[in-house]
């Protein structure tokens, strides 16, 4: 379908072209994205998971603004729900209709692609600029040494909460311990500020309580050794489920947690945040922009501010590690080598401060995070540049297979049907699903 | 068909002309009748048997194929590995805790759904008012989308949701209850939902079926002396019997299918720990979300084989008399 609509485009975009250069001739050319003829018109599709608002505006912008510069490349933008992409993205990268770029969150989702074969390459084609100012950002992308992506957005995870709730409910500092937390949620509960929101019912949510712990409790090198062992063989693995169990058993989070969604509606965990009904809720660095989108008049939450996951004691994680992902952009393995010059193109200084403001979140380069202004997220960008190192999501990290063992395995411990060993064994048992 | 018994009619009477030879014309249609009678039934029959080998044999042929595989997704599967999905399926925990809930949720519809609708269905083919209303009012769950049923409910019934609400304003606070989430309770809910959903086709279907039973057997019994309660226990429940055992059967079959509710509702997460996961709901998380196709193929393969052999006990052992008396037309 993608090369009838390229051939239907090239004959549009020929004859267009037969005007231009009639107009144009002797002007010289200005830039020549990755050394493609500039003359040659190139159609590129682009998949992104923003579908409304400020998000969708941007990518269209980006794709328009490109066209401006590269007056040859065309690039259709395709709006993805979340929740489909992967399950679309798939299906089109097996039929061998592929989009030329499209979205990617690195770690073993990502590795499972590259090792089909179906992602270009990007080692040693990327501007220096994009290499310089992505830094640590880049790391999520590479695998085995090579680089599959360009990162849009880093994604620290933190509390996000309301400080109107936690003033009413007595609180005066953010949590710095477990205890801490503990204390607060039975605050927030008794003055009706609803607890720790929690989406269970999207699993992922509830999953990531536990890989905060682990964060705590294991070390770097035990978690990335697990990363290619995909099996949890460290104690430490064990003492982080218990730690879960212990947390969950003083009640923190809101009446029926487990069927609560993330971030669809009013009544999920976002929704309840945004419209006061819970305290606070554990996420990813893009939740401002996701509560904005749940408050009554979807504008930002006046009292949202956010802090980092507290310390535990006798943990072999070193303090102030991170846990975070990364949202970033892959060409496919038969992409034109414009895809390159627009990964690129979209990780300059200005259109990444464009993506942080549209996204109401962090962007990826380091020279453009002057942006960030929301006090939602300067605790946590603050938090994120002074960490030790940032860990990416364990369900990334560790594949879809054992991501998604892992997840189940949370669930039903916070359900009261599993056990912390449960946990290991699961993950230690999801190869065999494989 | 009315050409085919012309010409046989056509051949019977030369048959019994004995050894006189066939004129020119009948022979021609002879020869020609059976390769029209090829065409005509390639020509019926084509088109559905293409489309069934295409959307039907050929799906549960490459998922078989697929079940033999550890496979990503991505690109040809390579990974061969024999009957371990299988073995493992077998001896998960969570598959066997879905199939015991399907399982659960057949035999609860059979017993709840049959009796209810059965009853209404007597109520409702009784001369009254406002009975065309009432016959809409209980089939109009049926056609709401279940994507649509299942988010009302949803809503309805969370633990901060209108239901609970309402029995706090009742005062009747020591009946809430985590309708979704406890595990004692959410395969109850999960009926009274499907059970809401489906009696109106359960309903719609008794009443058609009650709608040809002929009016002068219960008339012939009333002028008896026969009661109403006599007259629908020996005439219109015997009568209803094959009626009764097709809905059975659509509803056994709905039963082995169910996902929309459950999905919309807990989710394929919270439907493990909640008590209400089904084998489809189990084949969407771990084959669909856990991105492992082979295994989720081969799990496919394990809920049709079930299905194969549930349906084809019951089409054998239940419906065989109805079968029969279809091929053969005669009329029950």
């Amino acid at each position: 379908m993608m090369r009838k609509k390229l051939m239907a485009a090239t004959v549009g975009v020929a004859a267009g072209a037969l005007v231009l250069s009639a107009c144009s001739s002797g002007g010289g050319s200005t830039d020549n994205p990755s050394g493609g003829d500039t003359t040659k018109p190139v159609v590129m599709e682009l998949w992104q998971n923003s579908t409304t608002g400020d998000g969708q505006a941007y990518w269209n912008k980006m794709a328009a603004d490109f066209h401006t510069k590269y007056p040859n490349v065309t690039i259709n933008v395709t709006s993805i729900q979340n929740e489909d992409m992967d399950g679309k993205l798939q299906t089109s990268l097996n039929t061998g209709d592929a989009p030329d770029i499209f979205m990617a969150r690195g770690g073993g989702k990502l590795a499972d692609i590259v090792k089909a074969g179906l992602v270009m390459d990007l080692t040693g084609k990327l501007d220096a600029n994009t290499e310089s100012t992505m830094k640590g950002a880049l790391a999520a992308f590479t695998i085995d040494g090579k680089e599959y992506g360009v990162p849009t957005s880093v994604l620290p995870e933190g509390f996000f909460y309301s400080t109107d709730l936690f003033t009413a409910a007595g609180i005066t500092d953010v949590p710095k311990t477990i205890d801490d937390l503990s204390a607060d949620a039975a605050k927030l509960k008794s003055s009706g500020g609803g607890g720790i929101a929690v989406g269970a019912k999207d699993a992922w949510p509830a999953a990531h309580w536990y890989y905060q712990f682990a964060l705590r409790e294991c070390s770097q090198d035990t978690m990335n050794k697990s990363a290619s062992t995909r099996t949890f063989d460290d104690d430490c693995w064990l003492r982080a489920g218990k730690d879960l169990e212990a947390f969950a058993a003083t009640k923190p989070f809101n009446d029926g947690f487990l069927t609560t969604s993330a971030q669809q509606g009013a009544g999920s965990s976002a929704g309840l945040v945004a419209n006061h009904k819970a305290g606070m809720e554990l996420m990813g660095a893009w939740d401002p922009g996701v509560i904005a989108s749940l408050t009554p008049d979807t504008q930002a939450l006046k009292d949202l501010a956010s802090f980092p996951f507290p310390e535990i004691s006798g943990g072999q994680g070193t303090p102030g590690a991170m846990l975070g992902g990364a949202d970033g952009y892959s060409c496919h393995v038969n992409a034109p080598p414009e895809c390159v010059t627009f990964l690129d193109f979209v990780a300059t200084k200005t259109n990444q401060e464009q993506y942080a403001t549209a996204f109401k979140t962090i962007p990826a380069s380091v020279d453009a995070q002057g942006v960030v202004t929301d006090p939602s997220l300067t605790n946590l960008l603050t938090a994120y540049n002074n960490a030790p190192y940032v860990m990416l999501w364990l369900d990334t990290l560790y594949g879809q297979n054992v991501g998604n063992a892992l997840n189940v395995a949370v669930v039903n411990l916070l359900a009261g049907k599993g056990t912390p060993e449960d946990i290991v064994k699961a993950v230690n048992d999801a190869a065999l699903k494989g | 068909m009315t050409t085919l018994s012309e010409t046989n009619a056509v051949d019977r009477r030369n048959d019994g002309g004995g050894a006189s030879a066939p004129s020119p014309s009948v022979r021609r249609r002879r020869l020609s009748s059976p390769w029209r009678k090829r065409l005509e039934i390639l020509l019926l029959a084509g088109p559905a048997l293409v489309l069934f080998a295409a959307f039907v044999i050929f799906p549960v042929i490459i998922a078989a194929y697929y079940g033999f595989f550890s496979w990503a997704g991505y690109g040809p599967a390579t990974d061969f590995v024999g009957l371990r999905n299988y073995t493992t399926i077998l001896g998960d925990q969570a598959f066997r805790d879905a199939l015991w809930h399907n399982i659960v949720i057949i035999v609860l519809s059979l017993l709840i759904q049959g009796p209810v609708a059965l009853g209404l269905a007597l109520l409702l083919n009784r001369k009254m008012r406002f009975q065309s209303a009432m016959r809409i009012l209980i089939f109009i769950p049926y056609v709401i989308s279940e994507v649509v049923v299942g988010t009302g409910w949803a809503l309805i019934l969370a633990s901060g949701g209108a239901l609970n609400s309402l029995l706090a304003k009742l005062h009747l606070e020591s009946l809430q209850q985590d309708w979704l989430a406890n595990p004692n309770i959410a395969i109850f809910t999960l009926m009274a939902i499907v059970t809401w959903k489906y009696i109106g086709f359960a309903v719609i279907l008794f009443l058609a079926g009650m709608q040809g039973i002929p009016e002068e057997l219960t008339e012939a019994a009333a002028i008896d002396g026969a009661s109403y309660w006599q007259i629908q226990r020996r005439i219109t429940v015997p009568l209803l019997a094959p009626t009764l055992r097709i809905w059975a059967f659509l509803s056994i079959i709905g039963s082995l299918q169910l996902f929309d509710l459950v999905y919309i509702i807990w989710g394929p997460y919270v439907a493990g720990t909640a008590g209400t996961s089904t084998m489809a709901t189990y084949m969407v998380l771990s084959g669909r979300n856990a991105g492992s196709y082979g295994y989720g193929n081969a799990v496919a393969v394990v809920i049709f084989i079930v299905s194969l052999i549930i349906a084809l006990t019951y089409q054998r052992l239940v419906l065989r008399r109805d079968n029969r008396d279809a091929v053969n037309g005669v009329p029950r």
